[in-house]
């Protein structure tokens, strides 16, 4: 059994392509875009760095949930999630740019970070206690520095730390249990305060209560996915003999479910805005259905009907075959889905800050002025690339943050031994039965 | 109280790797096993005991479809030709407020249909009387029984596999 990772050159060599490749996208869709925003440059940045911090976010809370309630079977793969876990400290890094251009304006992502827009907005100035450059900066930095620094870094110091003496009385993982008390609450609202902030903002005007747990859920179910197809990768390289067929089906189960469950929240936010008809909340959908129906449609078909249909079956959960298509489409469909959620938003508001432009300079012919600059800046017409589906650019730069993510992940899987030695789970994972 | 006129010899084993192994050296021996009995489900027994793969799934996944279909249709059917009323101001097809009827259908027909097939299958339900070997089975013991009714003259075999095996206690009891 070889339990020590190594990073080989002809990785590094693949995964520094895809960060090359994923640079050189970003430098095209920042120079391409025809707007003086480069909106498509900032809003896949935020999106792609959403999508992979919120990965880092899940695994930290779903490992620290498996220690509370003395889950044994996910043990043979810990220290791939633990490794997963550590990404938070590099999402920090990246949100800082973000961060950075609210105050210094340098991106149009938040309508809200508009001074000029929220004091001619009701609404905006309503929410301006917590929409506003503080809490966003203040949010993340906090939220996210203590999720990594007091809790990820935390796990992963006390669970190395296990492999160097056997303990009978399993002091370590007891230190990290009543950790993982402390952290489940923590992570559910600060979570949720945080997705509120990064992408439902994008939305300045709009807001829906389910969002959060529909964030969430996306973010769980693609890290699921990531994790299924690190392991077969893994295991295809003669490492983790110990993950059997009966872990992954374990994975394709879940991720099973929790397909029906994002599709559940999916389709409760969905039918509440549809059916109360409020204007104020339907414009969400009704943007996205009439003129983004390729990411509308698109989403559904990749997160819910395919993994449904597929995974439905009990064999094609312990199949390699089944279980890498089904992993690669709903990774790919969750990021899609993130993608479908701020592109629309940021769409929206250049609009609005090119609106807001022309009142600014021409108050007194506002009249003539609006409805040029709304036809120049109106909603896309059919399949614009880039915004109303995916372009190459865009995968270009998920290619880029894979890269990225697998490169970090990679580093610290090889600080420590592939199988947790002292875990008092070990001998459970070991004979992982399903069926 | 109807009986199955069976003559059952039993032994009990106090846990299941004990029980698991011995299953093995049963096969091994061609010793051929009426039944096993266990207080929950032992993973690994169906497979040893040659059993296959359940078809009670495929049974569910047509009790579900059906009772999609049949939701979906006959509201469908009753919202836009046989009486319809406009609700909220919605279409007379208002497809999303049918899908969390149709998905309680779909459960409902598939968990019923599932139950009702799983007992007629085991030949369970009221009144029925099924005899049972041992009360402690259900309990803290692990069974394997045999049917001796008309191979007497295995009897000494399976004694003989009972004490090699381990088993804490042999019985035998009329069915």
């Amino acid at each position: 059994m070889n339990n020590q990772f190594v990073f080989e050159k002809k990785q590094k060599t693949t995964l520094g392509i895809f960060m090359l490749v994923g640079v050189v996208c970003m430098i095209l869709s920042y120079l391409m875009d025809d707007g003086t925003l480069h909106m498509r440059f900032w809003s896949n940045y935020l999106t792609n760095t959403v999508y992979f911090l919120g990965i880092a976010f899940i695994i930290t809370f779903v490992l620290h949930a498996k220690v509370l309630m003395y889950s044994g079977w996910h043990v043979a793969f810990q220290r791939v999630w633990e490794a997963f876990s550590l990404f938070l400290i590099v999402g920090i890094i990246l949100m800082i740019p973000i961060i950075a251009g609210i105050w210094g304006h340098f991106h149009h992502l938040y309508h809200w970070a508009d001074k000029a827009a929220v004091a001619s907005d009701v609404v905006l100035k309503g929410k301006s206690s917590f929409l506003n450059p503080v809490w966003y900066t203040a949010g993340t930095l906090i939220i996210v520095g203590v999720w990594y620094f007091f809790f990820a870094k935390r796990f992963r110091n006390l669970s190395v730390q296990e492999d160097k003496e056997f303990d009978p009385n399993y002091t370590l993982h007891k230190k990290i249990k009543v950790n993982a008390g402390v952290f489940l609450p923590i992570a559910a609202f600060t979570s949720a305060a945080l997705i509120w902030l990064w992408i439902m903002s994008v939305d300045a005007h709009w807001y829906s209560t389910l969002y959060a747990w529909y964030a969430t859920a996306s973010w769980w179910v693609g890290s699921l996915a990531l994790t299924i197809l690190t392991l077969i990768y893994l295991k295809s390289k003669g490492y983790l003999d110990i993950v059997t067929t009966e872990h992954l089906h374990d994975l394709g189960k879940y991720m099973f479910a929790f397909t029906i469950f994002w599709t559940y929240l999916w389709f409760s936010q969905y039918m509440l805005i549809w059916y109360a008809n409020i204007g104020e909340e339907t414009t969400y959908f009704h943007v996205r259905m009439r003129k983004f129906p390729v990411l509308f449609y698109g989403n559904l078909v990749l997160n819910f009907v395919l993994p449904f249909i597929i995974l439905m079956r009990n064999d094609t959960k312990r199949k390699y075959g089944t279980l890498i298509l089904t992993s690669i489409i709903v990774f790919v469909g969750h990021w899609f889905d993130f993608f479908q959620m701020v592109r629309p938003g940021t769409w929206l508001s250049e609009i609005e800050h090119a609106n807001h432009a022309a009142h600014a300079t021409h108050a007194s012919h506002a009249a003539e002025h609006a409805a040029p600059v709304l036809s120049k800046w109106g909603y896309p017409e059919g399949f614009v690339n880039g915004v109303s589906i995916p372009g190459l650019l865009e995968i270009g730069i998920l290619l880029g943050f894979v890269g990225l993510f697998f490169w970090f992940v990679f580093m610290q899987l090889e600080k420590a031994s592939l199988v947790p030695k002292n875990n008092p789970y070990l001998e459970e994972t070991e004979h992982h039965h399903v069926m | 109280m109807k009986t199955l006129n069976k003559e059952v010899l039993f032994g009990l084993y106090n846990d299941e790797t004990e029980l698991l192994s011995a299953i093995k050296q049963a096969n091994d021996k061609h010793l051929e096993i009426m039944d096993v009995f266990t207080p929950f489900p032992v993973h690994g027994l169906d497979p040893l005991l040659g059993l296959k793969e359940s078809r009670l799934h495929i049974a569910g996944f047509i009790y579900g479809a059906t009772g999609t279909l049949i939701a979906f249709l006959f509201m469908t059917w009753v919202f836009v030709s046989d009486w319809p009323i406009i609700f909220g101001g919605k279409p007379f097809f208002a497809a999303p407020s049918f899908i969390p009827v149709t998905f309680e259908f779909t459960v409902l027909l598939s968990a019923i249909g599932m139950t009702v097939t799983f007992y007629t299958i085991c030949g369970m339900g009221p009144g029925v009387v099924n005899p049972i070997l041992d009360s402690r089975i259900t309990d803290n013991k692990f069974c394997i029984a045999f049917d001796v009714t008309h191979g007497k003259e295995n009897e000494n075999d399976y004694r003989s596999f009972f004490t090699n095996t381990g088993a804490s206690e042999v019985h035998s009891k009329n069915i």
